[in-house]
């Protein structure tokens, strides 16, 4: 349920209750609810230093906060540090790109899917591997890169490959934190498919994505819920028509000029 | 690409002034991959020229070559008359070339006021960066003391462009300042800029957003793979078809 | 309390000098954003250069010591700005690396110019003592090194922190690009830091020198005395590195006290590295290195490693058929084949002594494999394999019998040592990186050395201990093909595992650790279990490799393990190519080449010393190492890159002071 009262068309699959995080004298998230539900892309847009990066480093286990409980299908995943929580499904990728530089944009993808399944190391499940990795590559169509080192590559197909990482670990929950940024327009457009086919096709639902951006035409394009957050604080949430003519959000946000 | 050439030159001719910039055909190279193919462009005194494209394009490239961050293989680039492509990049800073880099361009260990007080060090003005700052972005002058590496994003790029106004440049170059910033912040900024650019600065502005850009250009140069493809005003740039194919506007 | 105070007053005195030497490092650190390890030898050199000038050709103090710090330290400045200027935009490792090179460097030429012994310097202050409280004497030189040093700590940290100079300095190691954009000339700031860095190593020189004495080692050793005062000065500011020396000083005067038991005798010694230790690991987040966040701007596209936009050239160079099928080249494996298959005949042609130099480069190459895995492939460069050989060496004397019957079990009880070593070893990388884990390293093997090798009951005392060559199963092997071959073939089943390894999930599994360990984490790498698992099994095999070491050398000493190994190690396979076993197996044919070089004649190893320079400088254009340099490349460089000798040859040939070989000597 988001606070305007219009209901949210499938349960929560990522759950966020009452998070707060404070940093020294800063009140970086106050009692924060984020709802992300199964088969839908959420948005998750606020001024600079709103806290979206921290709320996303909660909700993947990097920061451990004050207060609040986060759950995934229901199931309580407090403290469980990060690689844990990367083995049970949820995936991310970075604001700024994290790549494995000096590996090829395939091994990129291979280590990824290796790193989430038990056993991997030691060479169980190998052709399961290649169908996966083939299968991603297909979407994102890396195939013409497939061996050049990922540090070699501009911004726009690095977005990508940690996408396409990201996709090969089966991530029940998808983080996307500014996925289009330093992308161009046909870029973006490619990535808005990208992200409609993998939600779209799935019929468990699953992946469900949530995305932090600036880019409020890719944001109104593609999300069915955006929740907005100022100074620590969540302000609204709703579909995109609602946050659009809301006032704080206009406000705090998106400032007086029409958006696209 | 002709057609402005020949008006700034008609212009230049009939105020005896040379354009605050120009490339003529300007080759850049990585190693053994080329960025730019034989760019030319003329930036005239005080308008504000704006340099779009797709990714991949050479536009930062462009303004790392006129900055000095590196060294054309093949070309001239003149600031105001004067031959600059060999020369280092302080020295092209001190004529008044000051470069907005994509990416934030701060020092993240010194703290805002230090990052302020760089101006003064380089450049020797005598204004006080903490007034001014604080007046063109009020969230800057409450966090002074802070570590500049601490800041938000979008503050981090207050923080460049701030101090990038209080060396009064005499040609602004800002690289992609929207990127990763909300929209009212992006408002900020292009105001600041505007208000610049009425007071007589000549800027050269690289942009992703593409409406903003239009908004506040005087002409507008559209570039692909390293070279210039379109050149114009604003409204014939728009209309044009190379430039929805790029722009997917 | 009262009988503690003369130790206190005398802590103080030793404290206010590490303070001088701490300061020198966190300036140079701050100004400049390199660790700079040589800082010791700078003042080394200088203090040497003023013994030169005031001592030996007897002129006057009021000319030579502005003369050293007005033209000697500049140059030394200059030449640091030019060095260190290759090396900006180069990955973190390689400009730490290249001090430690510089390092060797110094000694070296300095023992090239003034010999092997030692000179006394004259103090600039007077030396005649006072009395203080009534019984203790006070000698004015000591009182005027505490007011000098803590005069220059106030002027630095004003310099630092109030002045727009050391604003500048700091704005240009955070970001040198944009200090350009701006109108800062980095380049002269960058000089100017490295010229005030360096007149500050010469007070330290000519300060220390006549209490510490004048010596290729000393200063340099009280420098790493320095390094955890300074690591507090990084983190809370250069006062604090001062106090923090002070403490330390305080600290061991105080132990001193009841040092006449040798453990706390070896606990006194050991004091500053179990600090240094500690420290880094307590403070573990809150080290950040200077001037790695933001990557350089211009050569951003030029440099692979780099994850910053670049040209779409470099996708369209690649637009190749879909899906193609690409084939794992096999030329690494039959390469490897071919070389040690005639590695294996070596012995038909050679079997003489010469043969021992093939025998003790395989085992170099053999313990240089476990560091290309740790540093090359996971990325945490280590500065204590060696103590981990020594570890080995010391469980085959004792546990292998006078014959070498229990030869395996003393390698299996050396290697089951070495496991939770290897682990303790491991804990400080989950909290750190980069410089400061090289640091905790560094720590590591230098307590390993004062606490556990110095021990007389592992060292053997003065009468030492010998290894016995293996026997194994009933198979004697003494002799010297027969040693050979065994150690061949234990290095061959190690490369090929590793290879085999390398090109798997385990092999990406380092390299992911490597590469971002961030990114690692939360796609489901439980970073904890693989650093520490690799940390264990590189530490074991380093063992192994000990294990054979010492039975090659058969009779060993602490001093054959110290620290200065671990760094002659790490230059090694830096130089060679620390991302692949080919270097590992250059690391070795260098040694191997070293001693034969030794063998013939020992003079033109000092000479040959001299051109790491240079290999160094080629370092800068291949920061991969030399082994990556394609070949028409290499056949350039061939001209220019020299082998490294092996320093403890060095300086045992020129001056046998057997007594001079503490802990850390030899630098």
């Amino acid at each position: 349920m988001d606070a305007d009262g219009v209901g949210v068309a499938n349960p929560p699959l990522l759950n966020a209750a009452g998070i707060s995080v404070r940093f020294g004298g800063l009140q970086a998230l106050d009692v924060v609810d984020l709802e992300v539900p199964a088969g839908q892309i959420t948005g998750l847009i606020g001024p600079n230093g709103a806290g979206k990066t921290t709320l996303f480093n909660v909700l993947t286990g990097l920061i451990t906060p004050r207060a609040g409980h986060v759950s995934l299908d229901g199931r309580d995943i407090n403290g469980w540090p990060p690689h844990r929580r990367g083995r049970a499904g949820i995936a991310r990728t970075f604001q700024r790109l994290e790549l494995f530089v000096r590996m090829s944009v395939e091994d990129n993808l291979v280590a990824a899917w290796e790193a989430c399944h038990p056993g991997a190391v030691l060479g169980r499940g190998r052709s399961e591997r290649r169908r996966r990795v083939a299968e991603v590559m297909d979407l994102l169509d890396l195939w013409r890169i497939a061996d050049v080192p990922a540090g070699a590559l501009p911004t726009g197909q690095g977005r990508m490959i940690e996408l396409g990482r990201a996709l090969c670990t089966d991530p029940r929950v998808l983080l996307l934190d500014e996925p289009s940024s330093g992308l161009d327009a046909s870029e973006t457009a490619r990535l808005c498919e990208v992200l409609r086919a993998v939600v779209g096709r799935s019929s468990s639902g699953e992946p469900a994505v949530l995305l932090v951006e600036h880019d409020m035409a890719l944001v109104m394009d593609v999300c069915e819920c955006i929740t907005v957050l100022d100074f620590g604080r969540r302000i609204a949430c709703g579909s995109p028509a609602q946050i659009r003519s809301d006032s704080a959000v206009r406000s705090a946000y998106l400032g007086e000029t029409e958006v696209a | 690409m002709s057609d402005l050439h020949d008006i700034t030159m008609q212009g230049s001719a009939a105020t005896l002034a040379p354009p605050v910039l120009e490339l003529d055909d300007v080759w850049v190279s990585y190693g053994s991959m080329r960025a730019l193919s034989g760019i030319s462009l003329v930036v005239p005194e005080g308008s504000v020229v704006a340099l779009l494209g797709p990714n991949g394009a050479g536009k930062s490239t462009t303004l790392r070559a006129i900055s000095g961050l590196v060294r054309p293989e093949a070309g001239r680039v003149l600031v105001s008359g004067i031959r600059v492509e060999r020369r280092p990049t302080h020295a092209i800073a001190r004529l008044g070339v000051v470069h907005v880099p994509e990416g934030r361009g701060i020092f993240p260990s010194l703290t805002v006021l230090e990052n302020l007080e760089m101006v003064r060090y380089a450049l020797g003005e005598e204004i006080d960066p903490v007034a001014e700052a604080a007046r063109i972005f009020p969230p800057l002058g409450t966090r002074l003391k802070q570590l500049a590496g601490t800041l938000s994003g979008g503050e981090q790029q207050m923080l460049s462009l701030a101090r990038a106004l209080l060396s009064d440049p005499r040609l602004l170059m800002v690289d992609e300042i929207s990127m990763g910033l909300a929209p009212i912040v992006v408002g900020q900024l292009f105001d600041a800029l505007r208000e610049r650019a009425e007071s007589g600065t000549s800027i050269l502005l690289v942009e992703q957003y593409v409406d903003a850009a239009l908004q506040l250009a005087d002409y507008v140069y559209v570039m692909d793979k390293g070279r210039v493809v379109d050149v114009g005003e604003p409204e014939d740039v728009r209309e044009g078809a190379l430039v929805s194919a790029y722009l997917g506007s | 309390m009262s009988t503690l105070w003369p130790f206190i007053v005398i802590g103080v005195f030793t404290g206010s000098i590490y303070g001088l030497a701490a300061m020198g490092v966190v300036l140079t650190y701050k100004t400049t954003g390199i660790f700079n390890f040589a800082y010791g030898a700078v003042a080394m050199f200088s203090a040497f250069t003023y013994w030169q000038l005031h001592d030996s050709w007897h002129v006057t103090a009021w000319v030579a010591l502005p003369v050293l710090l007005l033209v000697v330290a500049p140059l030394f400045g200059i030449a640091f700005e030019g060095l260190f200027r290759f090396f900006s935009g180069a990955s973190a490792e390689i400009p730490m690396v290249a001090t430690l090179a510089v390092l060797s460097v110094l000694q070296v030429t300095a023992v090239l110019i003034w010999g092997g012994q030692a000179r006394q310097l004259q103090s600039i202050f007077p030396r005649s003592t006072f009395l203080l409280g009534g019984n203790l004497h006070v000698g004015w030189d000591q009182l005027a090194t505490l007011l000098v040093s803590l005069a220059m700590g106030g002027a630095l940290w004003f310099l630092l922190r109030h002045t727009r100079f050391g604003t500048a300095t700091r704005a240009v190691v955070d970001n040198g690009d944009l200090a350009g954009i701006i109108g800062v000339n980095a380049g002269s700031i960058r000089r100017g830091a490295w010229i005030v860095s360096s007149m500050f190593g010469v007070l330290v020189g000519i300060l220390l020198s006549p209490t510490q004495g004048l010596d290729v080692n000393q200063l340099v050793l009280v420098v790493l005395y320095a390094f955890a005062p300074a690591v507090l000065g990084f983190v809370f500011g250069m006062p604090w590195a001062f106090a923090g020396a002070l403490g330390l000083g305080i600290l061991q005067s105080v132990l001193s006290r009841w040092s006449s038991s040798g453990t706390v005798a070896d606990l006194e010694a050991c004091i500053p590295y179990l600090a240094l230790f500690v420290l880094l690991v307590v403070l573990g987040n809150r080290l950040k290195e200077a001037g790695v966040a933001v990557r350089p701007m211009a050569a951003a596209a030029s440099d692979p490693s780099s994850s910053r936009a670049s040209p779409s050239a470099v996708s369209s160079a690649f637009s190749g058929p879909q899906r193609a099928v690409r084939r794992r080249s096999q030329r690494p494996l039959t390469i490897g084949t071919t070389l040690f298959v005639l590695a294996l005949l070596v012995p038909v042609v050679l079997s003489g002594p010469k043969l021992d130099d093939f025998t003790v480069a395989v085992t170099w190459a053999m313990i240089a494999l476990t560091l290309v895995v740790l540093m090359g492939w996971a990325g945490q460069i280590s500065l204590a394999q060696f103590s981990f050989v020594g570890v080995g060496a010391f469980c085959v004397g004792h546990f292998a019998g006078a014959h070498g019957h229990h030869f395996l079990l003393a390698t299996l009880i050396g290697m089951a040592i070495s496991v939770p070593l290897g682990l303790l070893l491991g804990l400080p990388s989950l909290r750190l990186s980069g410089l400061y884990f090289m640091l905790a390293t560094l720590a590591f093997a230098l307590i390993m050395d004062t606490l556990v090798f110095n021990r007389p009951d592992v060292s053997g005392g003065l009468t030492g201990i010998t290894d016995a060559r293996p026997n194994i199963f009933g198979l004697s092997f003494t002799g010297r093909v027969g040693f050979y071959e065994l150690v061949l073939v234990v290095f061959g089943v190690l490369a090929l595992a590793a290879y085999v390894v390398n090109r798997g999930p385990v092999g990406r599994r380092l390299n992911i650790l490597r590469d971002s360990p961030l990114a690692a984490s939360t796609l489901g790498v439980n970073l904890t279990v693989t650093k520490l698992v690799t940390f264990a099994i590189c530490a074991a095999v380093a063992s192994l490799g000990g294990s054979l070491y010492g039975s090659y050398l058969q009779a060993i000493n602490p001093q054959g393990f110290s620290w200065n190994w671990s760094l002659e190690l790490l230059l090694l396979v830096v130089l060679g190519a620390r991302t692949m076993i080919t270097g590992a197996v250059l690391a070795g044919a260098v040694v191997g080449i070293q001693h034969l070089v030794a063998s013939t004649d020992p003079n033109i190893v000092n000479y040959i010393a001299l051109t790491v320079a240079i290999g160094v400088i080629g370092l800068a254009r291949q920061p991969e190492g030399t082994v990556a340099i394609s070949v028409a490349e290499a056949r350039r460089c061939m001209s220019v890159l020299r082998p490294r000798p092996r320093r403890q040859l060095v300086l045992e040939t020129l001056f046998a002071t057997p007594e001079r070989m503490e802990v850390g000597s030899g630098r």
